[in-house]
């Protein structure tokens, strides 16, 4: 039995599939003898089969019928036919109308793409093995993986598939011949629309099932006046922007970001969803040696994303090395690392980071002024996670007014520009795009994503902080020298 | 109901009763394949009284079919003095029959949204599909019947496809309820289930003539259009021959 878990009779709703209803509506006009579309008949090599309708029919009744120009009709036709509605004769893997003498079928009820019933991989094993025995073996490729991955993890019921697919095969033979050679051209477009081979969109992606009725009137009880009592006091309570502002916002993050956005706007060398191609992702790994170009251009956006990008925040923190003040950062990473790490040292790293950073002539002591320092102080007496919040605004404040800016005007800065690659975009051709979806792999594990950011951070641990209280002793003691 | 021993093969007596439920397994997949079958044909133009009444005729066998499987299949499975290996093949035969029982569901459940919307009685408009013959053969195979005894084409009324559906629709329920008792009543671990047949169904080596003419059909079908080109072709190569041929004729005169 295929296992239940969501008890069916129609609870899925597909909301944005409510056009199906009105797609069979007009396929149903288009069936009248009078006022339909007009019928041919298909001649193969003994039979002749009636009721293929050619594309540039459709197209003008669909014109007429609805009253726009041919371009309009055509689209409309086309969605017709990738839904499975209409489906074509010739060429029968692409799915487009094409307005010319192309011949096409209307599809039979049984295998309309109905809403309610989610298309069984059952049915496909059974269609594919009863493809094999008419094929005598030679299924596509794509059908081929299909068809062994099925058998790896539907074999407890492949001898009944197989039964299945050889009884469905002789109850055919029972029809005759041209009925017998409909069905299969039936079935084969069903298969077509809800099992598309690669490279091709589907057009019954839909995203996510709903488990309720949008449409459903919900019944009125206590509990569904409390719900809605309580959420309209959060509304209220909600606090409040202007338009104006907020839509200024919007406006000023769009015009900085759209060139930046993968999807809005091509990026180099080529979209790894588009081309298969992750070269994209490997330039812009989070600890990569040379960064992008449009990568440092996102760094002088604002101080929040130099510090976001972990090789912005390295070189960041080259930049204070070298000016002696990378004690700021390096308290900055530490509340951070206070305030996302495990609960259990939590007190020791509190108590550490005051050793290091904030007490009285503590080896890399931060500038904050009084106030806040005894704010921080206080806390400290009882530790929790963001106890020492206030400093570290005050410093991420003093970064941001101070270092970043003489950070962008710095060498090490500059010296990154120089260095950074722009890629130029890729050019495939059509077989070198099959060969990168056949190459295509899982990223890197997160696993080990995240081992490589410990032994980065024991890397920077090792090398040291630069130990103030040393540095003005060897200062002092070259002066005295 | 009644418990009838129905086979496929007709032979008097079963030795074993494994073999007696292989049978009966293998007849209601047959059956369900050809309700299947039957259910395309709903809402195109072959769609009229005769098809309904074969489907309904068929659907009922199915049902006989599959309670005398589920009574018979149950019983071996509840005794515990099976022997190992006649378990792990009533096993077998469990997970198809129950496997085939959910398919008829499924078709059960799509045969009675689209009877509501293609009703015979209200002359709603049919779907021009190609189809052209009848269903008759089908309905005889399921009944494993030799023929079919045409009833004369009864009109229905809205009154009776009333009945029909809320007919429909218990059966539908009945076989839903039957799903369940089934898991309920016996314990068959799916992962333990092995299939022992070949991955790939062995083709079928009757007709094979109609089989190359169908593959034709296809093939003539996608080719139709190189047909013309081929011609040309060959007209061509006639041409040319024939002027190879007058040139030789002119050498040799001069």
């Amino acid at each position: 039995m295929t296992i239940r878990n969501v008890r069916d009779h129609g609870q899925r709703y597909r909301p944005r599939m409510a056009c199906l209803k009105k797609v069979e509506n007009v396929v149903l006009e288009m069936q009248d003898p009078k006022t339909g579309v007009k019928s041919q008949t298909q001649r193969l090599v003994i039979t002749t089969i009636p009721h293929a309708i050619t594309g540039e029919d459709i197209v003008a009744w669909i014109a007429n019928r609805f009253k726009t120009d041919a371009a309009e009709a055509r689209a409309m036709g086309t969605m017709m036919v990738a839904f499975g509605y209409i489906y074509p004769l010739q060429d029968h893997k692409r799915l487009i109308l094409k307005p010319d003498t192309s011949l096409y079928r209307f599809q039979t009820p049984y295998f309309w793409p109905a809403q309610q019933w989610l298309v069984e991989d059952t049915d496909y094993a059974i269609y594919l093995a009863k493809r094999n025995i008419r094929k005598k073996g030679m299924l596509e490729l794509y059908e081929q993986e299909q068809y062994n991955n099925l058998y790896k993890w539907m074999n407890h019921k492949w001898d009944f598939i197989v039964m299945q697919a050889k009884e469905q095969y002789r109850a055919g033979k029972e029809r005759k011949k041209p009925d017998r050679v409909v069905f299969d051209c039936q079935e084969r477009a069903y298969w077509v629309v809800h099992r598309p081979p690669p490279g091709t969109v589907s057009a019954m992606d839909y995203g996510h099932d709903r488990m309720v009725d949008p449409n459903m009137e919900e019944k009125k009880t206590p509990d569904y006046y409390r719900r809605i009592i309580m959420f309209i006091q959060q509304c209220i309570m909600r606090p409040r922007v202007k338009s104006s502002v907020s839509i200024g916002a919007l406006i000023k993050y769009t015009t900085t970001y759209k060139e930046h956005d993968p999807f809005l706007h091509t990026c180099l060398p080529s979209s790894p969803w588009i081309t298969d191609d992750v070269t994209y992702w490997t330039l812009n790994m989070p600890n990569v040696e040379t960064p992008t170009k449009m990568r440092v251009e996102r760094w002088t956006f604002s101080f929040g994303e130099l510090l976001m990008d972990p090789r912005g925040r390295a070189d960041f923190r080259l930049f204070l090395k070298k000016e002696f003040s990378g004690e700021n950062l390096a308290f900055w990473e530490a509340c951070e690392d206070l305030k996302w790490g495990a609960a259990e040292t939590m007190k020791e790293k509190a108590q550490q980071i005051y050793k290091t950073f904030l007490a009285r002539g503590a080896p890399r002591w931060i500038n904050i002024d009084g106030k806040t320092m005894d704010i921080t102080v206080k806390g400290l007496a009882h530790p929790h996670r963001y106890v020492l919040d206030a400093a570290q605004t005050h410093i991420y404040m003093l970064m941001k007014k101070d270092s970043y800016g003489r950070y962008l005007k710095s060498p090490v800065f500059k010296e990154t520009q120089k260095k950074a690659v722009a890629p130029e975009s890729h050019r495939f051709t059509e077989t070198q795009l099959e060969q990168n979806a056949k190459r295509r792999r899982p990223s890197l594990s997160p696993i080990i994503l995240r081992q490589q950011e410990e032994e980065q951070k024991a890397k920077l641990a090792a090398s040291g902080p630069v130990d103030i209280t040393q540095v003005m002793s060897k200062l002092e003691r070259k002066q005295k020298n | 109901m009644p418990l009838c021993n129905n086979k496929v093969a007709d032979d008097g007596t079963s030795a074993q009763p494994l073999q007696e439920g292989k049978a009966m397994v293998d007849s209601l997949i047959k059956v369900v394949a050809c309700y299947r079958h039957l259910a395309s044909c709903i809402g195109g133009c072959t769609d009229n009284s005769s098809l309904r009444r074969d489907l309904r005729q068929t659907r009922e066998r199915a049902q006989t079919l599959a309670l005398s499987c589920r009574n018979h299949l149950t019983a071996r499975l509840r005794d515990k003095t099976l022997p190992e290996a006649e378990r792990k093949e009533t096993e077998l035969l469990w997970v198809a029959f129950s496997s085939c029982l959910e398919l008829l569901h499924a078709d059960m459940c799509k045969v009675f949204t689209m009877v509501k919307h293609f009703s015979l009685a209200n002359n709603s408009t049919m779907v021009q599909t190609g189809i052209q013959g009848g269903t008759t053969e089908l309905a005889a195979r399921a009944l494993s019947l030799p023929d079919l005894q045409e009833a004369g084409g009864s009109t229905q009324t809205s009154s009776m496809e009333g009945q029909e559906q809320s007919q429909l629709e218990q059966e539908i329920a009945q076989v839903d309820r039957t799903l369940e008792d089934m898991e309920l009543k016996v314990n068959v671990l799916r992962w333990t289930v092995e299939a022992l047949g070949p991955q790939y169904a062995d083709p079928v080596s009757t007709d094979s003539a109609s089989l190359a003419l169908l593959s034709i059909d296809e093939e003539a079908a996608q080719a139709f259009c190189s047909r013309s080109q081929v011609f040309a072709a060959m007209m061509l190569c006639g041409v040319a021959i024939f002027a190879v041929v007058l040139s030789v004729c002119v050498v040799f005169l001069v």
